[in-house]
């Protein structure tokens, strides 16, 4: 296999073009190397589409699209409510999570880095076409925030949040708001198993009273609102209040940093299709759910970032072809969050196109004959346009 | 494709005259074809006159450079210059990962005209067979790791090819009473009863909620193994045959 491969890339290496980088193995790469640095001067000759280096902190431009493994542990704590469902497939089918390594991840892991922990949380949006990776993107930020050890506040899909709820409550703390009772006790759960290490240290500041008979005194720590809330389902959205509440107040103090990672933002400001009992439609500000995460999500504390990513996928109401800030999130919302650093999120470049159909090759997925040839290549490129989506999609059935 | 399926021999004198009326209709180039050809009446028929030729979606044959041509290929490029060609139906195209079998099989599960429904199920099918394999794949050892086949392509093919019964039985008239005789079938109608076989097992014998995919994959799969209902059906036609033997002498073709 590794001879094709050599005698594939010695036909081909007079057929280079500057943008374009092939995958090979390193003993292959170095009879050649001469010929093709003596094209590209300054580039890397060589791309893998996987690399080595698993902790997000060390990748810098040579890891540009390839692909880093997430170990299966490190999954199940920092992402104990899985990724989007086709990824998760692919994550179970092929026993490993990789996550490419891409420009728009780079830049944000940039700006991540550099923060200074004294000015206000910057907001970041993910934006772009549909498919392209902004939740991927997201989780690999989530990714690099949980291995420095940051406390993580994330919010899988606010898509979820808003739509297929049969157990509305009224709220007991406020008339006007509703309860969702049971996705408010998964996101504590979820939130336990991501933050366990935090969840003895931090002490909460203000006594509450749950009813008449509970209250939680003032210094106990906040695992125990939690327990509170996962215990009586009833109490599990003021809990999450009661959380995010605690977790802005003491951010500010330095003893632990702070990221909110939330995927489709653009729901907090949309349209529900829950159902109050005299048939009207519930406000999403009435959710007291999507009332606290907006709390959550203005830039007045300190000590952390915010992250969010837009998405039409699971939006209600709102045409496909939207991706821009202004459409998604609509006037309401765009006023909120300005001012905020927009990050794009495009489709595949030839490099990448490329590194992800070399994973795919390497895990044997593509099984179909015509599938590995150039053509077939080809093929693949037209039909997807190089988004990733619709790439991933193509693939599965070849 | 031939003019012998779209022919019959003509039955009776009445409908001598609609046929004749439809003859006319059909087009001049028909009527010189058939014209040679007395008694014969036109039934499943096609606008397309005999002049025109099938088309060729086969990107190799126009990648050939000039050089490696031989004569006669020389000279049928130059004469399909000339020639006019019948339009190709959407669902044929010239990308690489067409199948006609597949191609075939979609058609046969589409209902109501429904392709993009049948194309959807047919690709969550290969998707689930695949998924399915590799995890099989992944729990096995070593020695077993190289006799699974992941590659659902394969495993349909092969399925059907499975499925598929080698005789059919055919009603015979003789002395007044239909005799099941068993017959030799072609190609085309052994392919047409193993897919017409795994499609009516899998809508009717599933459980109420479960869907199309998950259904097929599984049968494909035992039938890949050759197990599973439509192979066992495969082998009631084929001891049907067997014990109908006697009758065999009844077919004069």
């Amino acid at each position: 296999m590794m001879l094709r491969k050599v005698i594939r890339l010695i036909s081909k290496s007079h057929k280079l073009d500057p943008g374009r980088l092939l995958h090979v193995n390193i003993r292959a790469s170095q009879s050649i190397a001469v010929g093709l640095d003596a094209q590209i001067p300054g580039e890397k000759s060589r791309a893998i589409s996987r690399t080595q280096e698993s902790d997000p902190a060390k990748h810098e431009e040579q890891h540009l699209s390839q692909h880093y493994n997430i170990p299966l542990e490190e999954v199940k704590t920092i992402f104990p409510h899985g990724f989007p469902p086709r990824f998760g497939m692919q994550v179970k089918t092929f026993n490993e999570a990789c996550l490419m390594v891409r420009e728009p991840a780079l830049e944000l892991l940039h700006y991540l880095k550099n923060t200074n922990f004294a000015n206000p949380a910057i907001r970041y949006v993910l934006y772009g076409e549909k498919g392209t990776g902004k939740t991927l993107t997201l989780c690999h930020a989530v990714h690099f925030c949980a291995k420095q050890d940051w406390l993580i506040l994330h919010v899988p899909d606010a898509h979820s949040w808003m739509k297929n709820c049969p157990d509305l409550l009224q709220s007991t703390y406020n008339k006007e708001r509703y309860d969702q009772p049971v996705k408010a006790s998964t996101w504590l759960k979820n939130f336990k198993t991501s933050n366990e290490q935090f969840l003895n240290q931090i002490k909460i500041q203000q006594k509450y009273i749950w009813n008449k008979r509970d209250s939680i005194e003032e210094g106990r720590p906040l695992g125990e609102v939690v327990e509170q809330g996962l215990t009586r389902v009833r109490n599990a959205s003021d809990a999450v209040g009661i959380v995010m509440k605690e977790l802005k107040r003491q951010s500010s103090s330095g003893s632990f940093r702070l990221l909110v990672a939330v995927d489709g933002v653009n729901a907090l400001w949309g349209k529900t299709t829950l159902k109050k009992e005299d048939k009207s439609l519930v406000a999403a500000e009435e959710l007291t759910l999507v009332h606290n995460m907006k709390k959550m999500l203005s830039n007045d504390w300190h000590g952390g970032a915010i992250v969010m990513s837009l998405s039409q996928t699971g939006s209600l109401f709102k045409p496909r072809v939207a991706y821009l800030p202004q459409d998604l999130l609509g006037k309401e919302g765009f006023d909120d969050l300005d001012p905020f650093v927009p990050i794009q999120v495009y489709n595949y470049t030839p490099k990448e196109f490329e590194s992800c159909i070399q994973y795919y090759l390497e895990n044997r997925w593509l099984q179909h004959e015509k599938a590995h040839t150039e053509e077939g290549k080809k093929e693949l490129l037209f039909l997807s346009n190089s988004n990733p989506w619709q790439l991933e999609r193509l693939c599965a059935y070849l | 494709m031939g003019l012998g399926r779209v022919l019959e021999p003509a039955k009776m004198a009445a409908p001598m005259a609609s046929s004749a009326r439809c003859l006319w209709r059909l087009g001049a180039g028909v009527r010189r074809t058939l014209q040679p050809l007395p008694g014969l009446t036109q039934v499943r028929w096609s606008r397309y006159d005999i002049n025109y030729k099938e088309p060729q979606l086969n990107k190799d044959y126009y990648l050939k450079p000039l050089e490696k041509l031989t004569e006669e290929e020389k000279f049928e490029r130059d004469l399909r210059t000339t020639q006019i060609f019948k339009a190709p139906p959407p669902s044929k195209t010239s990308s690489l990962f067409e199948d006609p079998v597949i191609s075939k099989f979609i058609n046969m599960m589409m209902k109501g005209g429904n392709k993009v429904l049948a194309r959807s199920l047919m690709t969550e099918t290969l998707e689930l067979l695949k998924r399915k394999q590799f995890q099989k794949y992944h729990e096995a050892t070593a020695e077993q790791r190289e006799s699974i086949e992941c590659n659902p392509y394969t495993i349909f093919h092969q399925a059907l090819q499975n499925c598929q019964p080698v005789l059919g039985l055919v009603s015979i008239l003789k002395g007044g009473r239909f005799y099941q005789v068993p017959a030799p079938l072609t190609e085309k109608r052994r392919s047409f009863l193993a897919m017409k076989w795994m499609i009516l097992e899998c809508r009717e014998k599933k459980p109420r909620r479960m869907l199309m995919p998950e259904k097929l994959s599984h049968e494909l799969l035992e039938a890949f193994h050759n197990q599973g209902p439509v192979v066992k059906k495969k082998h009631e036609l084929h001891k049907m045959a067997e014990a109908n033997r006697a009758f065999a002498h009844y077919r004069w073709w």
